[in-house]
């Protein structure tokens, strides 16, 4: 094999498993590593010992890859994109576990809050929030119509109270995420 | 450290710690290495090998610049070359430059008081040999 096939081969093995960057990210890289080897062996050294000291393609690429997934999804505001980046987290610390676990609380939480409005509006008699001796015996959407002896205490005011709470709970998750896939990035580069 | 090196799990450890210690210094060597004007990947490398003991792998120091570049700390620009191919330059923003200066003043503070820790177990050293 000549240098330059080798190098070939190495950049294109690279490219390959660079695959989740957006794809001028990736050639950028391929073209600053493509310039490393080049630079190295114009220089004297053999191409052999240029790429043992580059390391595998597979493992240099998974060193992009590590920060580009996180990176990534801290910038989003899709609770699945953010989710999957705080489950990248849960897999290195405790830390990202806790987060994980309060964002899928907090979306599940959020969202039921809204189906809870919507359902209202579409089921009013098997929606709210009932009251017996003084004490909540049953909220939100019941198949089977609300628990006997008790009485709905918020009514249609239900609606605006869910849609309100829902929503902030959504986006408060969604801020903490966000907020502790940054931190986590700036933590990795001072590891 | 010979005893501790016998030990199979525990003798492991010294040389995962200072894996560790020398992963967290690439950075701030690599930034350090711009303070005084641009430099391609390269050149960042043999900076290093030459001016720190800091032997690293080459496969290591790309990725940190990439990460650095998407933190803001560094700004990259394609230049030619007499090599007939372009060259990537890096170079430090403002704020990779702030904070190069507080890393620096964090390493130097906490290391001047380790040392200062470490130097009777060092004495101690010389007097057991």
């Amino acid at each position: 094999m000549t240098t330059e096939m080798q190098i070939d081969s190495y950049l294109t093995a690279l490219r390959l498993h660079l695959g989740p960057l957006t794809i001028a990210e990736r050639e950028e890289i391929v073209r600053e590593i493509g310039a490393h080897i080049r630079d190295s062996v114009d220089s004297g050294a053999s191409v052999e010992s240029v790429l043992s000291r580059l390391g595998p393609a597979e493992e240099l690429a998974a060193q992009y890859r590590e920060g580009f997934l996180i990176r990534k999804s801290s910038r989003s505001i899709s609770p699945l994109v953010l989710l999957r980046g705080a489950l990248r987290l849960a897999t290195k610390s405790v830390s990202g576990i806790f987060v994980f676990t309060c964002g899928l609380f907090g979306y599940s939480l959020g969202a039921g809050l809204l189906f809870v409005a919507l359902a209202k509006i579409i089921a009013p008699s098997h929606t709210g929030a009932w009251v017996r001796d003084g004490r909540l015996v049953g909220a939100g959407a019941f198949e089977y119509g609300y628990p006997p002896q008790a009485h709905e205490v918020l009514g249609l005011w239900i609606i605006p109270l869910a849609l309100t709470l829902g929503s902030l709970l959504l986006l408060l998750t969604n801020y903490l995420i966000r907020t502790s896939l940054r931190l986590s990035q700036r933590w990795q580069s001072k590891l | 450290m010979a005893i501790q090196r016998a030990q199979p799990v525990e003798g492991d450890q010294p040389d995962r710690w200072e894996a560790q210690l020398r992963k967290g210094a690439v950075e701030m060597a690599a930034l350090a290495s711009l303070w005084q004007g641009r430099l391609y990947g390269l050149e960042i490398i043999r900076f290093l090998e030459r001016h720190s003991q800091l032997a690293l792998a080459e496969g290591t120091i790309y990725p940190i610049l990439n990460r650095l570049k998407a933190e803001g700390l560094l700004t990259s620009e394609w230049v030619e070359s007499e090599a007939g191919h372009p060259r990537k330059y890096y170079s430090l923003t403002s704020a990779g430059r702030q904070r190069l200066l507080q890393m620096a003043e964090a390493w130097t503070s906490f290391s001047g008081g380790l040392s200062r820790l470490l130097e009777p177990v060092l004495t101690n050293k010389e007097k057991h040999q």
